[in-house]
């Protein structure tokens, strides 16, 4: 089971956002994967849940190619896929428990009160408890941030995707986000993969770390191993060195 | 390769229009999947159900007073313009003719058709392009709604239904501010008045402004979710769809009214 | 909030089917269901037009539904729907007329008594009203293109010489006029019971018509006589007494012609010309030599003609600019 890309490609207008990415995510562990920004993290995500569907490779979830689903086995695999946004996509003509209540809804046996009691808990769970009745546009970002967190576990999912759920936040609504994401994966075993630049959340939350580099894998290693490695692009991200993270693309971009 | 350069300056109006040609092609083939796609989502009705009410509200309600307003301009303008035009041998109670004639059969249909092509459809398109950039309609998708269940179906639906509603009462409107008109600029009687109205009139111009309306309302909010739903880059793009929605749906209502008139007259 | 909704939806869908229905039913006049169907059948019908009003001794009681021609061509089928209070006489026949002269026409139900001058179209199956179409106003105008006609020959004979054939001409113009008066003449008084006083100054000025051609004709007869006659004393005598009838003749059209009101600024004018033409030709000692000799007075005669050419032209084109008086 788990999750599995293979060889992943996507282009968009002529453009290779993925040359070939691998990654295998096991049960109940927290990925996290790395990279600057436009690097196509989010592009990558999007396969998962099937929104956007590869040029070439395999994209397995759950035991299941995403990509060869149809749609009736698509929407029960996204049951089972909780997908935090990177803006939280909350649905801005609702309250944040309607916003909670929305994948609930579409559940076989949910009545009125079972949901009801179900956001509540959610809410207690990301922290905003007496918000329910507030509008997106009534939050702060940390707070969307958590309510976008909410409304993925709401439906108590297998699968977690998590796209940049740190970026822009202080640090100490930061460390309370990176919480929220071990506690998922302790208390409700969760398989988790996490989209990230932030280096110091990516340590805090993955049991392995992988970074995006030119559509591909470029590194793949338990936090410990991303710290001592000595690859050249991957100390210039963790380190923040233009010089050795752009040094060596020069050479390999004309490749492409 | 000497006579037909395939590179250089002088392949690109070649590129340019085969670029164009392409993408209005696929322009057609989006619009052709958003039609069939919505037409399956029609079997969601536990989607789409309990959103149809607002958007009924929305489409259909909200507006009935600029609708009302326009007609009853029009409804002036048409009786002033008819007695002006109808001078000499003509008697006046023909422009109770003219006034129901062109507001059942032309100007309550496609005049309230292109003020709700701005209305709603801008709105509509407005709406569903923020959607579509802060990747709310993702979101939807990963909650396990189908977005054309749960957004187009019934705004489409809303359109189709309200749009008739709302242009009978802007035909009634504007049939009775030019009656009004007539009585107190024209000095003319309410029982010429009426007497020109009943003259040519026939039940079936009733029927052909509800067969016009309803069309424009399928138009108006089908382009509006088109252009919504194709949205790209930000805010600058949701303007962008908006006035495309605009233009578009007008234009179409247009060819439409022509369409309607060369096939039902 | 949910609940406003459901009504405000629910008011304009309900509003809007009521005024979609029940103004409909209203332009309509009537309320469908308990409407009357009748049927008539007529050789023609004129311009009658499906919606066109039914009237029953002049007050609205229904509206046709549809005019088509019987499967055998022989004549024209008019369905109507009436209210159904209407108590219709037992020799009912229906009279298919102008309501005015702007293409609305209406179908009138009467009897046979009242139009006794009509001859009633019988259809075969029962329950199909005898019917009649009065003349059209369109009719008038064939014979009046007919004397245009003429009156175009005829100025064209002017400017060359005043002879037999001219005189002739001449003589076919008035019986014209005569034909013309006739049919004024008919279609009013078949009109007459419809449109009663109103139409009496029309009767009045029709048969005054009438009196002024038959004046004409006698005129005319004389004229031929003189141009026959070698007796030339007896010869300017009658010249003398013909062109004093004519003025008369021109008087007397010219008072039909003020009758007809709005055709009266450019009849009378014409009229006037004629007179004047005749006058001087009667003073002066030239009698048909001097008409034939003085240009100005050909070109004057000429003038004339060409003058209620156009008239009649006009006449034919707008029949309603001159016809329109008595009804509005
Ligand atoms: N729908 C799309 N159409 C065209 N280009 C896209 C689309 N989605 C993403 N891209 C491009 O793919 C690249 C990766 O984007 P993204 O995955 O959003 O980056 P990030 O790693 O910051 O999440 C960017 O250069 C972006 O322009
Ligand atoms: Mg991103």
């Amino acid at each position: 089971m788990s999750i599995q890309l293979d060889e992943l490609r996507k282009s968009f207008d002529g453009k290779e956002v993925l040359r070939g990415f691998t990654l295998t995510v096991e049960d109940g562990e927290t990925s996290a994967i790395v990279g600057p920004s436009g690097c196509g993290k989010s592009v990558l995500l999007k396969h998962l849940v099937g929104l956007l569907r590869p040029d070439g490779g395999t994209v397995f979830v759950d035991g299941q190619s995403v990509p060869e689903l149809r749609k009736k086995e698509l929407v029960r695999l996204r049951r089972r896929i909780g997908y935090v946004f990177q803006f939280a996509a909350l649905f801005d003509s609702m309250t944040i428990s309607a916003n909670i209540a929305m994948g609930l809804r579409r559940l076989p046996g949910w009545d009125r009160k079972r949901i009801a009691s179900r956001v509540e808990e959610c809410l207690a769970l990301v922290d905003l408890n007496g918000l329910g009745e507030r509008y997106p546009a009534q939050l702060s970002g940390g707070q969307r941030k958590r309510a976008g967190l909410a409304r993925a576990i709401a439906a108590s999912p297998k699968y977690l995707l998590y796209d940049e759920p740190t970026t822009g936040l202080d640090p100490v609504t930061t460390s309370v986000i990176d919480r929220l994401i071990l506690r998922m994966r302790d208390e409700l075993g969760v398989t988790a993969l996490v989209v990230t630049h932030d280096m110091t959340s990516a340590f805090r939350v993955a049991d392995r770390i992988t970074l995006l580099h030119e559509g591909r894998a470029r590194f793949t290693g338990a936090p410990a191993e991303v710290r001592t490695a000595d690859d050249d692009v991957l100390r210039g991200f963790v380190d923040g060195d233009p010089a050795l993270y752009y040094g060596v693309q020069g050479g390999q971009d004309d490749g492409a | 390769m000497v006579l037909f350069p395939v590179t250089g300056h002088l392949s690109r109006p070649f590129a340019a229009s085969g670029r164009s040609t392409l993408a209005a092609l696929g322009s057609v083939g989006r619009a052709w999947a958003l039609f069939a796609g919505s037409l399956r989502a029609i079997g969601e009705l536990r989607v789409w159900g309990p959103m149809l009410l607002p958007q009924m509200a929305r489409v259909g309600v909200a507006s009935v007073p600029i609708a009302l307003f326009i007609a009853t301009f029009t409804g002036i303008v048409m009786s002033l313009q008819a007695s002006y035009t109808l001078t000499g041998a003509i008697p006046h109670y023909f422009v109770g003719t003219l006034v129901g004639k062109t507001m059942i059969m032309e100007l309550g249909p496609a005049l309230t058709g292109l003020t709700l092509a701005g209305r709603v459809g801008a709105n509509i398109s407005a709406e569903l392009g923020t959607m579509r950039v802060t990747e709310q309609v993702d979101a939807l998708e990963t909650l396990a709604y189908n977005p054309l269940a749960y957004l187009v179906v019934p705004r489409v639906l809303a359109g189709l239904v309200m749009f008739p509603f709302v242009v009978l009462l802007a035909i009634a409107m504007g049939i009775a501010s030019g009656w009004l008109t007539a009585l107190e600029l024209l000095d003319m009687s309410s029982a010429e008045f009426i007497k020109g109205l009943r003259l040519f009139f026939a039940p079936w111009d009733v029927w052909f402004a509800v067969i016009k309306s309803v069309s424009f309302g399928a138009v108006v909010t089908g382009v509006g979710c088109f252009c919504g739903l194709q949205t790209e880059q930000g805010a600058e793009g949701v303007g962008k769809s908006a006035t495309r929605t605009v233009v578009i749906s007008s234009m179409l209502i247009l060819c439409l009214d022509a369409f309607w008139a060369a096939t039902l007259l | 909030m949910e609940r406003r909704r459901e009504i405000w939806v629910g008011a304009v869908v309900m509003f809007g089917i009521a005024v979609g229905v029940v103004g409909t039913m209203w332009l309509k006049g009537g309320w469908g269901s308990d409407q009357v169907a009748l049927r008539t059948a007529s050789t023609s019908v004129g311009q009658l037009v499906a919606g066109a009003s039914v009237k029953f001794r002049g007050v609205a009681v229904g509206r046709v539904e549809s005019v088509t021609v019987v499967p055998t061509g022989e004549a024209v089928m008019v369905e109507m729907t009436v209210r159904p209070d209407l108590a219709i006489p037992a020799d009912a026949a229906v009279v298919v007329a102008p309501e005015s002269f702007f293409g609305d026409w209406q179908a009138e139900i009467t009897t046979r008594e009242e139009y006794s001058s009509l001859t009633f179209y019988e259809h075969a199956e029962d329950g199909v009203l005898a019917g009649a179409a009065l003349p059209d106003f369109s009719r008038l105008t064939a014979t009046a293109d007919e004397i245009a006609r003429r009156l175009k020959v005829m100025s064209d004979r002017f400017e060359i010489a005043f002879t037999e054939e001219t005189a002739m001409n001449l003589r076919h113009l008035i019986d014209n006029l005569g034909v013309i008066s006739d049919d004024l003449t008919t279609m009013i008084s078949q009109q007459a019971a419809r449109f009663d006083e109103l139409a009496v100054g029309v009767t009045e000025s029709a048969r005054e018509f009438t009196a002024a051609a038959r004046v004409a004709r006698t005129t005319m007869e004389k004229m031929d006589g003189i141009l026959t006659d070698a007796n030339v004393g007896t010869m300017l005598g009658d010249a003398g007494e013909s062109m004093a009838n004519l003025k008369t003749l021109t008087g007397d059209m010219r008072a039909a012609m003020t009758e007809l009101r709005t055709a009266a600024q450019q009849g009378s004018a014409t009229m006037t010309r004629l007179e004047t033409l005749l006058a001087s030709a009667e003073s002066g000692e030239g009698l048909l030599g001097r008409l034939l000799g003085d240009p100005e007075l050909a070109d004057g005669a000429t003038a004339a003609v060409a003058n209620l050419n156009q008239l009649l032209a006009d006449i034919k084109e707008n029949p309603t600019r001159y016809l329109s008086f008595s009804i509005f």
